[in-house]
């Protein structure tokens, strides 16, 4: 796996999230984009339980528990700062045997889902967030398979997503300042997501114009 | 000009010998003759035997005399063609009917082509000669024997100071990976066993960018595949992999550049230095994703960065920028 870039795309002025979408891919179809497939990244919240809580008397972190369609047999557990996990898949059904220390939050399940494309050595991935039934967000994730290292090719990519966000360009994700030059992993892309996720949740309460 | 005139004034001994050689056709002719009619009537025999023996010595007598005037007549017309650039096919110039044979025009017109094709080989054959593309010293017509025998040769790149900054020092670091997995230099065995033993792989790996695998034959670089850090270079029986291409198009790219340069280093006395000089030109792909087209200035042409290092300056080109 490449360097991965997870950003936010804001929904157009006017335009739902599903009208954002399709006028993004027809932007990458016309660029010589082409598409392969579906993708899907979803999160699950956890808390940490009341009665571990007391004995530590630290406030509760969340532990958020993610797939990708990327790594279909892989299940990633990851605090907020804190350490990430990258585990089989059977890791769900350990989440249900320690109830009594993670909680799941009630309809926290995100996730955001679309079409995959492929551009040269590029991986581009525009989805649609939803949370429940509805729409909140567009996200936008591209990938650059031939290169390990983020600072290497952050220009690179930036370029890249220049072509097709323009205006909306995202900065350098935050993943990419602490990694110096060590090599680029799949769990600093799931790391992107969940920032992504804690974003649009946040979103939630200040409705964004436009979304319908 | 002057062959022709000399041919003219000949021609009178031309004649004269003509002559000559129609006299001695006769007395040869006599001699036969003579021989066939055998001895005449006479009342003796011994007379019979005289007579015929007479008769025969002066007509071989008369063919000895003609056979010398024949011979000063030739001397006389001398070989009349031999000075002449086209030697006897001058004598068509002679012909007065140009118009229906131009056989001698159209002579002179080959005879002037195939000279200047002879020039121009000539002058091909030097400057090939100059700038051999043979790969090995064996095809240089220097014998395997004779060839001075090759030290074990230590390759380490020295590093870059100044440009590469803090790079070079991770260049520095790209060490050579022999197949056996150790790393450290790479050191090439000495030519003491026959050439065909001496073909070896090695992996080299460059920095986080990119690795290569290196197929040698003796001192001398047969083929180069470069793939991404993160391909896996072996084979499933664990053996390095020297066919399969990288998945990606801009190392696909990258090996099609690095065979052209494989082909323009070429030193086939001094392999050694075609070694450096060609791991010199592979380090410049440290920054294959940092550093921008030096003519166009952007990192993207049609989804690739600029892959194309020139050989002298090693600066960063795309493919389509580079001339």
């Amino acid at each position: 796996m490449g360097v991965t870039c997870v950003s936010q795309m804001p929904v157009a002025e006017g335009k739902s999230v599903q009208q954002t979408v399709e006028l993004l891919t027809k932007k990458l179809e016309m660029l010589g984009a082409e598409k392969q497939g579906t993708f899907c990244v979803d999160c699950e919240t956890y808390h940490t339980a009341a009665s571990t809580l007391g004995s530590q008397g630290q406030a509760g972190k969340l532990m958020y528990v993610m797939h990708n369609s990327e790594y279909p047999l892989s299940c990633f557990a990851l605090f907020e700062n804190g350490p990430c996990l990258i585990a089989d898949t059977n890791f769900d059904v350990l989440m249900v045997k320690l109830k009594g220390f993670f909680q799941s939050a009630k309809a926290s399940k995100i996730e955001t889902r679309g079409t995959r494309y492929q551009y040269c050595d590029f991986l581009v991935k525009v989805g649609t967030v939803t949370m429940g039934p509805s729409a909140r967000g567009i996200s936008v994730e591209v990938e650059y398979g031939p290169c390990v290292v983020a600072s290497d090719c952050w220009s690179l990519l930036l370029e890249f997503l220049q072509s097709f966000l323009g205006s909306h360009t995202p900065g350098a994700p935050t993943v990419f300042g602490n990694r110096h030059d060590a090599v680029y992993g799949p769990a600093d892309t799931m790391v992107q997501y969940m920032e992504l996720f804690n974003k649009v949740r946040k979103q939630q309460q200040v409705p964004v114009a436009g979304i319908r | 000009m002057a062959d022709v005139l000399s041919v003219g004034v000949n021609l009178e001994a031309f004649s004269q010998a003509i002559s000559a050689i129609q006299a001695l056709r006769s007395s040869v002719s006599r001699v036969f003759d003579c021989l066939k009619d055998g001895m005449r009537n006479k009342e003796t025999l011994e007379g019979r035997e005289k007579a015929f023996i007479a008769h025969f010595q002066d007509n071989l007598h008369s063919v000895n005399r003609d056979l010398n005037e024949l011979e000063r007549l030739s001397n006389l017309v001398g070989k009349p063609s031999e000075n002449h650039p086209l030697h006897n096919s001058g004598l068509l110039s002679l012909d007065p009917v140009q118009d229906k044979t131009p056989l001698y025009s159209q002579l002179l017109q080959a005879y002037k082509w195939s000279n200047k094709l002879q020039y121009h080989a000539g002058l091909a054959s030097g400057l090939l000669n100059q700038q051999s593309l043979k790969r090995s010293a064996n095809q240089m017509g220097v014998s395997a024997k004779r060839r001075p025998k090759a030290q074990p040769t230590t390759l380490v790149l020295p590093p870059h100071p100044g440009e590469y900054g803090v790079l070079s020092h991770r260049l520095h670091r790209a060490s050579w990976k022999r197949k056996d997995g150790k790393a450290g230099q790479c050191s090439l065995p000495s030519t003491n066993r026959p050439p065909r033993a001496l073909c070896g792989k090695c992996r080299v790996t460059l920095g986080k960018v990119l690795k290569v695998i290196v197929v040698m034959r003796s001192l001398f670089i047969d083929r180069t595949i470069v793939k991404g850090y993160n391909e896996s270079v072996y084979t499933e029986d664990g053996k390095l992999d020297i066919w399969s291409k990288s998945s990606y198009q801009v190392f696909q790219k990258v090996t099609d550049h690095a065979t052209t340069a494989l082909l323009h280093y070429q030193l086939p006395q001094m392999p050694d230095v075609v070694v450096r000089s060609f791991m010199t030109w592979l380090r410049s792909y440290i920054k294959l994703f940092q550093a921008p087209c030096q003519r166009c200035g952007k990192f993207l042409q049609d989804g690739l960065p600029p892959t194309w290092r020139d050989f002298r300056t090693l600066e960063a080109f795309h493919d389509t920028c580079r001339q």
